[in-house]
């Protein structure tokens, strides 16, 4: 029973950051339609940028993590800016391979950089004790960067139900024309969207290599385990995206946890979330919470 | 022929079969002959190095998986950013039969055009699989179906034994009319191969987009409900346009297999379903002439870039990761850069290139 809830526990830490990454996505793809596919290597862009702010300028990660944060606004804004300002009204088509190009320019980008090989790990700031209650541990980073996480989601949520700017957001997402009729600038809420998950990305970023540690690859591979959250949550709900992603971390870690081992299987969990995307997308495309406005073929 | 020399001034067609025919005229039939010709019997003037001749060999498999990729995103627009996988379900279909029957076994090396065949068939199977949610769904989802598909298959192929978990799995030389082909004669013979399956893939699509289920797709890609009006299924059409897409990557893989005389799960990872996404869409997306041009100036740019970080790892000491790191900046670069300023593609200078031919002395 204590694996069980071992298992548990460690699920929603990672759900929890899936959420946090998810969220990102959805928002943009909720103000902008676009499936924004660098999604990872935004993620990746943070969690390194934390990093150089805390090792190589030795500014005390309290004040690193907002400050990389911020940092990744910019970057998200300026990305935007650049590549997918001039693409508005083109078909969507084409604005998804621009950011499949753009994936493999961060990509190259970061591969310069030594954290394209290398692996680095955060110094730890936090007791490494962990806290164990009833046979079950929870480290205090892992604590931390739950509770950090769930700040952010309600931070998030409370932007986009009663701020101003959060208003417009959701006004452009449901419906553009009529939100340009009252002095909305629609391309600066798209400049916003991007901003705002690179925000959120950053924030999960840095998180991740606090838990885990830094690895190009394992960054990579929460870009697009980001997929299948959306998917499930429901493309353009936010809610979704948070219950999505606590179910896959669950998911994932039951299915390592559990199938790995036996009848000769290995990384269940890698591949489990995309065995439910398919099944999702075959059965219930608009996934748990999204709009059930799918256009049939 | 008297109506030919009027076709640079405008549409003279007087009816459907005259427009639809695939050479409109004389001198384009003479010209494609010509280059076909050309193709075939270079290699008997010019000797080309092992090296190079692999690149080339590798730009002929490319143009066939980029053809299907194009049936799927270009004519059809659908967004497959799992094409490597379809190309490496062919090449493991290859790969299984190594396995079952050992690399050298009398099928494997003598039957190897059959063996092409059923990969072909196995990456339709596969294709029509993948392309069962476009029976519901719109592009978005269809991109991120076909994304999961090549992490599925990744992981498959990295945790089977069966598949040798992603190494390695050899495949012995094939047997022609002349005996076995000898080491010397790999790639030369190769290229032949290659390139006859290419002149039927090519006339293959091209008489497809003639008909009603070529036209089918393109209908459905412009305005899918305006197709459903003219009686076509597009859902249906969707579904096999992945599967005729599956069909030319499953070919692709096969010939991939036997020319590099094994599999291994390293070709045919997402980094490669991007690279095929980049050729189609440097060729040119929803032409035949792109799926030609786009892996050639693709491939050319990856033996730049290649040659390039050579140069630099020799003479800049902090340049070791320029290798690994110019690739996908290339490519990215080279994506964006062309659906920002040329989403047609080199297919479109190879249009302007010909109308201004055509039309010499005159502007337009």
């Amino acid at each position: 029973m204590n694996y069980f809830f071992q298992l548990v526990i460690s699920g929603i830490v990672v759900g929890s950051i899936y959420a946090l990454s998810g969220l990102g996505f959805v928002l943009i793809y909720k103000s902008s339609r676009v499936l924004n596919i660098a999604h990872g290597q935004i993620i990746a862009a943070g969690a390194f940028i934390t990093y150089a702010l805390t090792v190589w300028v030795d500014i005390p990660i309290y004040i690193s993590f907002p400050m990389s944060m911020v940092l990744t606004f910019f970057l998200a804004m300026s990305v935007e800016r650049v590549f997918l300002r001039r693409l508005i009204g083109e078909p969507i088509i084409s604005v998804i391979m621009v950011t499949i190009g753009l994936m493999s320019i961060l990509d190259g980008l970061i591969y310069l950089t030594p954290f394209g090989s290398e692996n680095f790990s955060f110094p730890p700031f936090l007791p490494t004790t962990p806290i164990s209650v009833a046979g079950v541990s929870v480290s205090w980073t892992q604590m931390v960067g739950v509770v950090i996480t769930f700040t952010l989601i309600g931070a998030f949520s409370w932007f986009f139900k009663k701020s101003t700017v959060g208003i417009s957001m959701r006004a452009v997402s449901d419906d553009q024309m009529a939100s340009m009729s009252i002095g909305i600038s629609v391309p600066r809420v798209f400049g916003l969207a991007w901003a705002t998950a690179g925000l959120s990305a950053a924030a999960a970023g840095g998180i991740i290599g606090n838990i885990t540690g830094l690895n190009f690859e394992t960054l990579h591979a929460f870009g697009i385990i980001v997929f299948p959250v959306v998917i499930l949550g429901g493309l353009d709900s936010i809610l979704g995206a948070v219950v999505a992603g606590i179910i896959m971390g669950l998911v994932q870690q039951f299915a390592s946890g559990y199938l790995d081992g036996n009848w000769g299987l290995s990384g269940t969990g890698e591949v489990m979330p995309y065995i439910i995307l398919l099944v999702i997308l075959l059965f219930k495309p608009h996934g748990l919470f999204g709009i059930h406005e799918i256009e049939r073929v | 022929m008297s109506s030919n020399r009027w076709l640079a001034t405008g549409n003279y067609f007087t009816s459907y079969k005259e427009e639809q025919r695939i050479f409109f005229t004389s001198l384009d039939r003479a010209a494609m002959s010509l280059l076909l010709l050309c193709l075939f019997i270079w290699p008997f003037f010019i000797v080309v190095d092992n090296k190079y001749m692999l690149v080339i060999d590798n730009i002929l498999v490319a143009v066939i998986a980029v053809m299907g990729l194009n049936l799927v995103t270009g004519f059809a627009g659908l967004i497959s950013i799992g094409h490597a996988a379809f190309v490496g379900i062919g090449a493991y279909t290859i790969a299984s039969f190594a396995r079952v029957l050992g690399d050298s076994h009398a099928l494997l090396t003598h039957a190897w055009p059959l063996l092409i065949l059923i990969a072909g068939f196995m990456g339709a199977v596969f294709g029509a699989i993948v392309g069962l949610p476009a029976l519901r769904l719109k592009h978005l989802y269809l991109a991120i179906a076909t994304l999961s598909f090549q992490m599925i298959f990744q992981w498959t192929i990295n945790f089977m034994n069966f598949f040798n978990q992603g190494q390695t799995i050899s495949v012995g030389r094939v047997v022609w009319l002349t005996g076995q082909v000898s080491r010397s004669q790999h790639y030369i013979f190769w290229y032949y191969a290659i390139l006859v399956v290419i002149v039927f893939c090519g006339f293959a699509v091209r008489n497809l987009l003639r008909t009603r289920y070529g036209r089918c797709l393109v209908a459905v890609r412009d305005n899918d409900r305006a197709a459903d009006a003219m009686g076509m299924h597009p859902g249906f059409t969707k579904v096999y346009a992945f599967a005729l897409a599956g069909f030319l990557a499953g070919v692709a893989g096969a010939l991939h297999a036997y020319l590099y005389r094994g599999v291994g799960i390293e070709s045919f990872t997402l980094h490669h379903s991007i690279s095929f996404l980049a050729m189609a869409i440097v060729g040119g997306l929803g032409t035949l002439p792109g799926s030609f041009l786009g892996p050639l100036a693709i491939k050319v740019l990856d033996l730049q870039v290649e040659r390039l970080s050579e140069w630099a790892g020799a003479h800049l000491t902090f340049a070791t990761n320029l290798a690994t790191a110019l690739r996908p900046l290339s490519f990215g670069l080279v994506i964006v850069l062309f659906l920002m300023f040329e989403p047609r593609g080199i297919a479109n200078w190879w249009r302007i290139a010909r109308s201004y031919v055509k039309l010499w002395p005159f502007r337009y």
